[in-house]
């Protein structure tokens, strides 16, 4: 006897319509690389897959004015080789690069590492910088939730049962943005992020920060932008001093979110020490991500 | 459930449960045993297998998500008359086969990045076995035997070339 059932939805339609048959309790399945791992060690807590991953539109990356969209069944893979992510948002190509290897990159996918919603996930600290919105459906109808908002917690989010996570849009940045993401891990490939910071800004004619957003991944509960870190360099030269004052109030902000855990000592000498190398490198150098 | 798909060049029909991988399918239900299973959430990649062409980890593909699609495994890579195809010669050349466990889900994702990177540096090499892990070799025979089987394709294409 099978412990749960599977069924292919073709369309849009179709997925949410297999998603809200009562008495049933479907969940949709893009990649499957954290579905797969998670019944091995978790009680079954479903009926049924709804495999989403042949719904065209959820495999979309596109661009109209100055939104972009990605699909909830885009793959990492599909991402690092899109011209439009390439421009629009290289910190988070440079994000799904460092996402496992080769096989899992060409199965995970946005709307997974989202919903899945681990402190570490990859994709989701540019997400947040970048003001993503989640577009959520369902029978009731559709909604908007900021990625920010969305997460509530490790492995825990807003979506209801029965809501499909259709896709991600977020304005494009100014040409101008220089934008960098770093990933501390054990090692260099298969491995899930110890500590990961994302950062975007620009600064204006007269060489003063006038947009940054900072948000670091398995820092704190959930991925947030740090306001008061942002303000730290808001209208300043970003010079050496103030990125070390912005790196020092991050980890601040930190230990004031989660308390002193087993884990900060190590964690605030290394937050520090990427939050300053990012923000150097977007600030101070030309490039767009160290590793 | 029936799922059907194209098997090793073959199309193929099984009635299977819908809530195995595609792991399970290949080694229960059609024998293919040189897809290896081994830490089964996607690390080691010793049961990689291409599908649709792209490397993916089989343990944690969902089996009916393959319905109408294609999947070459190990026992699909082999030269026309059956022997070793020269990726496969090469492993054995180098010495990039010791125990031999990991080795299937080495040539796959060998054969994937030559699909779509004819002559890859080291470091490309390296970064395409990123999700296969071996034990005994150290990897660099590996990525020997792949780097001179991407110089012996190319070398036979400009030959092939300039006899045209």
């Amino acid at each position: 006897m099978a412990k749960f059932d599977y069924v292919l939805a073709k369309t849009m339609d179709d997925a949410v319509r297999l998603l809200n048959e009562p008495d049933l309790r479907s969940i949709p399945l893009a990649g499957g690389t954290d579905i797969y791992v998670a019944i091995r060690v978790n009680p079954i807590w479903f009926d049924r897959l709804v495999d989403i991953q042949r719904i065209p539109e959820l495999n979309e990356v596109s661009m109209e004015n100055d939104e972009v969209k990605i699909g909830a069944a885009v793959t990492f893979s599909h991402a690092i080789k899109n011209p439009i992510l390439q421009k629009t948002a290289p910190f988070l190509v440079e994000a799904c690069k460092t996402i496992g290897g080769p096989a899992v990159r060409n199965c995970g996918t946005f709307g997974g590492n989202v919903s899945n919603a681990a402190a570490c996930a990859d994709s989701l600290p540019a997400l947040v910088c970048l003001e993503a919105i989640a577009h959520l459906r369902s029978s009731k109808g559709q909604r908007q939730v900021k990625v920010e908002d969305l997460v509530t917690g490790p492995h825990q989010t807003q979506i209801e049962p029965g809501e499909l996570l259709t896709h991600f849009t977020f304005k494009a940045p100014p040409d101008s943005a220089k934008s960098c993401f770093i990933k501390i891990g054990r090692r260099k490939a298969q491995s899930i992020s110890r500590l990961s910071i994302a950062v975007i800004g620009t600064v204006d004619a007269a060489g003063l920060v006038n947009y940054v957003h900072v948000c670091p991944g398995a820092a704190v509960a959930t991925p947030v932008l740090f306001p008061k870190v942002e303000d730290v360099l808001l209208g300043k030269k970003p010079d050496k001093e103030t990125i070390t004052a912005a790196a020092d109030r991050l980890v601040a902000d930190m230990i004031e979110s989660t308390g002193r855990r087993w884990s900060t000592e190590y964690k605030e000498i290394t937050l520090k020490a990427i939050a300053e190398r990012s923000l150097t490198k977007i600030f101070l150098e030309d490039g767009h991500h160290v590793n | 459930m029936l799922i059907n798909f194209t098997l090793n060049h073959k199309p193929v029909s099984v009635d299977a449960p819908a809530d195995i991988t595609l792991l399970t399918l290949l080694r229960d239900h059609f024998k293919l045993t040189g897809t290896k299973e081994a830490c089964e959430v996607g690390e080691c990649g010793a049961c990689a297998v291409l599908l649709d062409e792209e490397l993916v980890n089989s343990c944690l593909v969902a089996a009916p998500s393959v319905i109408g699609r294609e999947v070459i495994t190990i026992e699909g890579i082999h030269d026309e008359d059956g022997n070793p195809n020269d990726l496969q010669r090469n492993f054995i050349d180098k010495g990039a086969v010791q125990c031999g466990f990991c080795t299937p889900g080495m040539v796959i994702a060998g054969e994937a990045l030559l699909a779509i990177k004819a002559e890859p540096s080291r470091l490309e090499i390296r970064e395409a076995l990123a999700g296969n892990l071996c034990r005994c070799t150290g990897y660099m025979q590996i990525v020997d035997a792949i780097e001179t089987t991407a110089k012996g394709r190319a070398e036979k294409r400009n030959q092939e070339k300039r006899e045209r």
